[in-house]
């Protein structure tokens, strides 16, 4: 079985690092960091993953920079992206506290493990349905988190 | 013949009856001698002589018969006349007296005196003062008539005496002694002496007047005139001006009008009582006077004088001009102030009131005076109140200063009147004044004052609320900026931790019980941590709502749905009031119900033995806003707007006072440590404001809690 790529762009090293474990502990999944949302699209572009997580609040370039660098991007155009922010809480009303806003899935970051695996799991295979049925990616919606 | 005549011209030229008697009986003999000689010479004519001789007889019988009847004369004259009469000789014996002169001297019968002397009858000193008077008559044949003198009389009496001494003349005419005749004038003297004395008196009486005082004869001829009089015109003495007239004394044109005036009077009869005029005494000083003239008249009534008085009333008319003159200038005074000035006496009879009193009632003066204030003032109820604040003044005697109303017509005034007491000389209260100003002006100026002061009180209150709500807003609006920023920042190394401890989990062996048990108490740590951070984050982040027309007590259903078990496990009974029919509100349901939960959690918690939860809603207009420091929304609520209420009455021990400000403070718990996060009711207030809404507790009289949530239709 293929090990499934995942980019976290968080600019902090210690969640990284323990996110990085976690997910390399659990399954079969080859993670990397990048702390400085600058260098976020290059690292994409060599690393080229099949999931990118990615915070919102970060110095610098915010994550909605990094996601829209991503969309403006051919080659990360079918990248399964998942925010991960402590500006959001679990969501009570779905089962895996996920809140879909401007067409992005919201996770909050101090969701459990468990939570936040299953939440990547689930997108990475509607991710690979849809590049099964090669349907294609969803326009830029801005949105506003207050 | 012409000798007959001689001698009857003689006889009837004598004055003494007893010489002419006398006289006649002289010329008769001497005739008779002269006829018998006269027949003896011429014997033809003895029947002539005859007739003669008959002539003669029936004459001396006719003489005899005159002669007895003198002597009865004489008689009776001497018996009767009151007074005393005498003759004396040269020696001054008495030759005969009459009865009114010996029951004089104390004698019985007029012969007993005979023979004596004044001597034997009176005092040495009269008798020798009578002597002399008698030798004298006696040496020089002059009578002494008319002496008054004192007498002490034999009855012990002192009184006045009028003698008349004369000689006593034999019929050859020489002097044989002396006759008098004295009476008792004491009446007639003394009468005299009265009247002397009394116009002595009369006399000092009028020259003591300062008066000029004066009569007149119809020549107007002074006849009397005062010492004021005299010198008034500079005469020396009142008799200088005895006889002469005013033409002497006064100027012309005094003397005119005085004449033109004593002519009117001669005429009309009509006394001038009182005229004043005015002439100028020297230069430069006019005076001025007033003249009294009467007439005068004799038995008859006919007029022969005038009798008149001038009195210089000159420092009195100045006086008076002087008195007239402040009372004009205080009338004035009192006239052209703009209070309203009366006096009245004790019976309440207006005496003086000035130009504003006439204005306020509409009234002349000659209209008010004398009457009452009943009388005058329309407003009986007024007029009364003045009438018996008068009388307290007088019978306190002295000054009060008091409000007093007045409508005058429909309008009220308000008067600060001063009243006070007037005095006579005596110091006896005789009237009562009044000086009163219209303060209706300053009265409404002064409510109008203490009404705007009120306004201000109340808006500066307004200020002062609005700035502590602002105040207290902004605290909230930075505490939830700061709650957000915190939030952010705790919830990433939260995150960070819980990573952790979800790697270390699998890492201990099952058997390491401790270690678990330390994991598993970190893991509830951070979940703590992450519910006081959602709490923040719902604080802060609940900006926008999704507002939609719904049924509020179906909103309501929902909410206790959620709570319904939990509250059944806390032995809470719930009972509901939701009528049919409300309104429907725009509301964000999920936040409503949010707060509905909030607020049910917390009333369950306010029983922890159990109770009652009563939860009603109900439609209403709105009265009365209780305005609530930290509260946005209580500016988009206005009193009348219709509501819709929503309360939860709990039957717990109710709210300390001490902590019913910091109720909705962000981090205000009553609860343990661990077991609220102290923002539950933050942010339920701040989700009742987004709806523009008010969230208020209170405690219940009967106990308990209310809770109630304001929103409007």
């Amino acid at each position: 079985m293929d090990t499934t790529r995942i980019l976290i762009i968080d600019d902090e090293p210690d969640f990284t690092a323990l996110l990085k474990a976690n997910l390399e502990e659990v399954g079969n999944f080859e993670v990397r960091e990048v702390n400085d949302s600058s260098q976020a699209l290059a690292a994409a572009l060599e690393f080229q993953p099949e999931v990118c997580v990615i915070d919102v609040v970060m110095p610098g370039m915010d994550g909605g920079d990094v996601v829209a660098q991503f969309r403006a991007e051919p080659e990360l155009r079918d990248v399964a992206i998942l925010m991960l922010t402590a500006l959001v809480e679990e969501n009570p009303e779905t089962s895996d506290g996920e809140t879909q806003t401007g067409g992005l899935p919201f996770v909050s970051k101090t969701s459990e493990f468990s939570t936040i695996l299953r939440c990547i799991e689930k997108h990475l295979e509607e991710h690979r349905e849809a590049i099964a049925t090669e349907e294609p990616a969803r326009p830029l919606e801005t949105w506003d988190l207050g | 013949m012409l000798f007959t005549v001689a001698i009857l011209f003689l006889i009837i030229g004598m004055d003494s009856l007893w010489l002419r008697i006398t006289a006649g009986l002289v010329a008769m003999l001497a005739f008779g001698f002269m006829v018998s000689r006269g027949v003896a010479d011429d014997g033809s004519n003895a029947a002539r002589l005859a007739e003669i001789n008959r002539d003669l007889e029936s004459r001396l019988q006719r003489t005899t018969e005159d002669h007895r009847s003198l002597d009865h004369y004489f008689e009776m004259l001497m018996a009767n006349v009151p007074a005393n009469i005498y003759f004396k000789d040269t020696k001054s014996r008495f030759l005969r007296v009459n009865q009114s002169m010996a029951s004089w001297v104390g004698r019985g019968h007029p012969r007993d005196l005979v023979g004596k002397t004044d001597h034997d009858l009176f005092g040495k000193e009269h008798a020798d003062a009578a002597r002399a008077d008698e030798l004298k008559i006696i040496r020089t044949g002059e009578a002494i008539t008319g002496l008054v003198e004192r007498e002490n009389f034999p009855n012990g009496k002192i009184g006045w005496v009028l003698t008349n001494k004369m000689p006593f003349r034999d019929s050859e005419g020489n002097i044989i002694g002396t006759f008098g005749m004295s009476s008792d004038v004491s009446d007639l003297v003394d009468a005299q002496h009265d009247l002397e004395r009394e116009r002595n008196m009369l006399r000092s009486l009028i020259d003591a007047f300062p008066d000029k005082i004066f009569a007149r004869d119809l020549e107007r001829r002074y006849i009397v005139v005062n010492q004021a009089m005299a010198e008034w015109v500079g005469a020396k003495s009142p008799d200088e001006m005895i006889g002469k007239t005013p033409a002497d004394f006064f100027p012309d044109i005094v003397v005119t009008a005085g004449k033109r005036e004593d002519l009117r009077m001669i005429k009309t009869g009509e006394p001038v009582l009182h005229r004043e005029w005015e002439m100028e005494a020297q230069p430069g000083n006019v005076r001025h006077y007033i003249t009294i003239k009467v007439p005068l008249r004799d038995a008859d009534g006919k007029m022969w004088g005038i009798v008149g008085m001038d009195r210089d009333v000159t420092e009195q008319r100045r006086a008076q001009e002087q008195a007239i003159q402040a009372e004009k200038r205080m009338q004035e005074m009192i006239d052209n102030s703009p209070a309203v000035i009366a006096m009245k006496d004790l019976e309440g009879r207006f005496l003086m009131v000035n130009r504003g009193f006439e204005r306020v009632f509409g009234m002349d003066r000659k209209d008010i005076l004398g009457f009452t204030d009943l009388e005058v003032i329309g407003d009986k109820v007024a007029a009364r109140k003045f009438q018996a604040h008068d009388k307290l003044v007088a019978e306190r005697g002295e000054a009060l200063q008091m409000d007093e109303e007045l409508f005058v017509g429909d309008v009220p005034h308000v008067y600060m009147s001063v009243k006070f007491p007037l005095r006579d000389l005596d110091g006896e209260v005789k009237a009562v004044g009044t000086i009163a100003t219209d303060i209706t002006d300053r009265k409404a100026a002064e409510r109008s004052i203490h009404r705007m002061n009120e306004d201000l009180l109340k808006a500066n209150e307004d200020l002062k609320r609005a700035q502590e709500q602002l105040i207290q807003a902004e605290k909230m609006e930075s505490v939830g900026r700061l709650a957000a920023g915190v939030a952010h920042e705790v919830k990433n190394p939260l995150a960070m931790i819980g990573m952790g401890i979800e790697l270390l989990a699998r890492r201990i062996s099952a058997d390491d019980a401790q270690a678990l048990d330390t994991l598993e108490r970190m893991k509830r740590g951070i979940d703590r941590a992450k519910k006081i951070v959602k709490g923040l984050v719902d604080y802060s982040s609940a900006r926008q709502l999704a507002m939609e027309p719904r049924d509020i007590p179906e909103v309501i259903g929902d909410a206790i749905t959620l709570v319904g078990y939990p509250l059944k496990e806390a032995r809470v009974k719930l009972v509901t009031e939701l009528p049919p029919d409300l309104p429907k509100v725009n509301v964000d349901a999920t936040k409503l119900e949010q707060v509905l939960v909030n607020l049910m959690i917390n009333a369950m918690h306010a029983m922890p033995d159990g109770g009652t939860l009563t939860v009603r809603a109900y439609s209403s207009i709105l009265s009365g806003i209780r305005r609530d420091e930290g509260s946005r929304s209580a500016g988009h609520l206005r009193e009348g707007d219709r509501v819709l209420r929503i309360e939860l009455d709990d039957t717990g021990s109710g709210i300390d006072e001490a902590n019913m400000s910091k109720l909705f403070d962000p981090f205000f718990t009553t609860k343990a440590t661990g077991s609220g996060t102290g923002l539950g009711l933050a942010v339920c207030r701040k989700i009742v404001e987004l709806h523009h809404g008010i969230l208020e507790l209170e405690n219940l009289p009967a106990g308990g809690v209310r809770a109630s949530i304001t929103l409007k239709v």
